[in-house]
């Protein structure tokens, strides 16, 4: 489970959070709308530790993520999976090498166990063939499924955050993509966080709802709950997509 | 207008980040030692730089030879033309040139290379991964520069000095055993303690100021190109103080002694 108790986020004078309360239960998958800009990504980034709240705290599993030092954030993090936008992935290994990289770093396995990990792994997301290409080689699509595949390297991730995993992505890569997070939190069992401003996308990989309008939480709660709120913001955003 | 108490904050911000940086790096040389990542980094950083290092000191040592011919012709002193070079050549110019010269490549590089990481969020997914950046990224390149660059500016100092002998022998009629016992004698332990610390210290500065300026890289493309100017102009200018601080502290400690 994660947890977001009174998340206050500042650069300056300028509030990007202001007081978030969320929860978000074992094995389910909360998506995180608004407009760009709105301080979407800065949550998942709290729930990273690479960004500390001016006040308020990130609960993993129990565990108080904004008072761990950086050593016990590395080893917090190695449970955790991140899809950035465009992949972030390493442009001077292969496709292979991205996906091997978290072996490599934290466990002592063999080569051939490595390969045989990253081979599954990669047919996970139908990228098998493309073991030895380099990310420049690959689309956009591609890409976000090397991606999604390099983090869940670990054996066991028990989170999942992704970051506007269909942009700029065509409808029918886009489906593609959700089902693929959809069939990651079913089959690993993984609590997911994804951010976006696409609603089809949303509906598609969600369970809960959450709507961030200047700094605060407007919305949050299942796509009824969501639907029948009352925000005029919330009723302007749905009616736009639709 | 630019507030005083602003702008020095600023500079004690980034001295102690570099600080930090350093400081873990050098713990992680010690405590997650990264032989594979450090034998790359040796290849990457000093191997690719041989030609252009060789290159510069070669042309180095026939320009002082040539400018000392000329100098000590008139007073008959062309027979310590030997001494002459080989003591600018390693305790100066051999160094300097080639750190100078590997800044501009080794330099530029890192921070173009980690800058573009940086601004793709390469960065925050090794993060992501529980790999800290100073480690995998830093850490091997720091001790590549230390490692390589001696190596190189002592090779380079040799082709510098060869490279006097011709202009000695052709140019200001010099006999080669003649130039070669000048050579011998400016062999000293002052003199070769400098080529040797010199380009440590610079190896040093010339990696960790790239790979700061490229970890600290925002703002897409045009970012990294300030940044990469940045850092190279920074790592010239600490190459050329360092350099100043170094032959001051072995001078005091060997006094005038050549």
């Amino acid at each position: 489970m994660i947890r977001l108790e009174n998340l206050t986020v500042a650069y300056g004078s300028r509030v990007i959070l202001d007081a978030i309360n969320l929860e978000i239960p074992t094995g389910k998958t909360m998506v995180i709308l608004g407009e760009s800009g709105s301080g979407k990504t800065t949550i998942l980034k709290c729930v990273l530790g690479t960004l500390h709240p001016v006040s308020g705290r990130v609960l993993a599993n129990g565990q108080d993520i904004s008072t761990l030092k950086e050593e016990d954030l590395l080893r917090f993090r190695q449970r955790m999976g991140m899809v950035f936008q465009e992949g972030a992935l390493f442009d001077s290994l292969t496709v292979g090498e991205n996906v091997a990289f978290w072996l490599w770093e934290h466990t002592r396995l063999s080569d051939e166990e490595i390969e045989t990990r990253v081979r599954t792994l990669l047919r996970f997301v139908g990228l098998e063939s493309s073991i030895d290409s380099k990310p420049s080689d690959l689309s956009g699509g591609m890409r976000r499924r090397v991606a999604i595949a390099r983090a869940m390297a670990a054996e066991d991730p028990a989170f999942m955050l992704y970051d506007e995993p269909t942009t700029g992505l065509d409808p029918f890569t886009s489906k593609s993509i959700c089902d693929l997070i959809r069939r990651v939190q079913r089959e690993f069992t993984t609590t997911n966080i994804v951010v976006t401003h696409d609603l089809t996308d949303a509906y598609r990989v969600g369970d809960l709802f959450t709507f961030i309008k200047d700094a605060k939480v407007i919305a949050t709660g299942s796509r009824q709950d969501v639907e029948h709120s009352d925000d005029p913001f919330i009723k302007t955003f749905l009616s736009l997509d639709s | 207008m630019i507030d005083p108490f602003e702008f020095v904050l600023g500079i004690l911000g980034t001295v102690q980040s570099f600080t930090l940086m350093v400081a873990r790096a050098f713990r992680y040389l010690v405590v997650h030692f990264r032989f594979r990542e450090s034998l790359l980094e040796m290849d990457r950083l000093g191997v690719g730089s041989i030609p252009i290092v060789f290159l510069a000191n070669l042309f180095a040592g026939l320009d002082m030879a040539l400018q000392f011919s000329v100098v000590m012709a008139p007073y008959g002193a062309t027979n310590l033309l030997g001494k002459v070079v080989a003591t600018s050549v390693i305790r100066d110019m051999g160094p300097v040139l080639a750190s100078l010269v590997m800044s501009a490549r080794v330099t530029a590089g890192i921070t173009s290379e980690l800058g573009m990481m940086s601004t793709t969020q390469q960065i925050e997914a090794l993060l992501v991964m529980g790999v800290d950046p100073v480690d995998r990224l830093v850490a091997p390149k720091i001790l590549a520069g230390m490692v390589m660059l001696p190596v190189l500016s002592v090779v380079g100092d040799f082709l510098g000095v060869l490279a006097g002998l011709a202009v000695a022998m052709f140019g200001a009629h010099v006999p080669a055993p003649l130039y070669w016992s000048g050579v011998r004698t400016a062999l000293t332990s002052p003199n070769l303690v400098n080529g040797i610390a010199k380009p440590f210290v610079f190896g040093f500065i010339l990696v960790s100021i790239g790979c700061f300026y490229g970890l600290r890289t925002t703002g897409g493309a045009q970012g990294v190109g300030r940044a990469t100017t940045k850092a190279v102009v920074y790592a010239a200018i600490w190459i050329l103080i360092a350099n100043f601080l170094i032959s001051k502290l072995l001078i005091d400690i060997w006094g005038w002694s050549l």
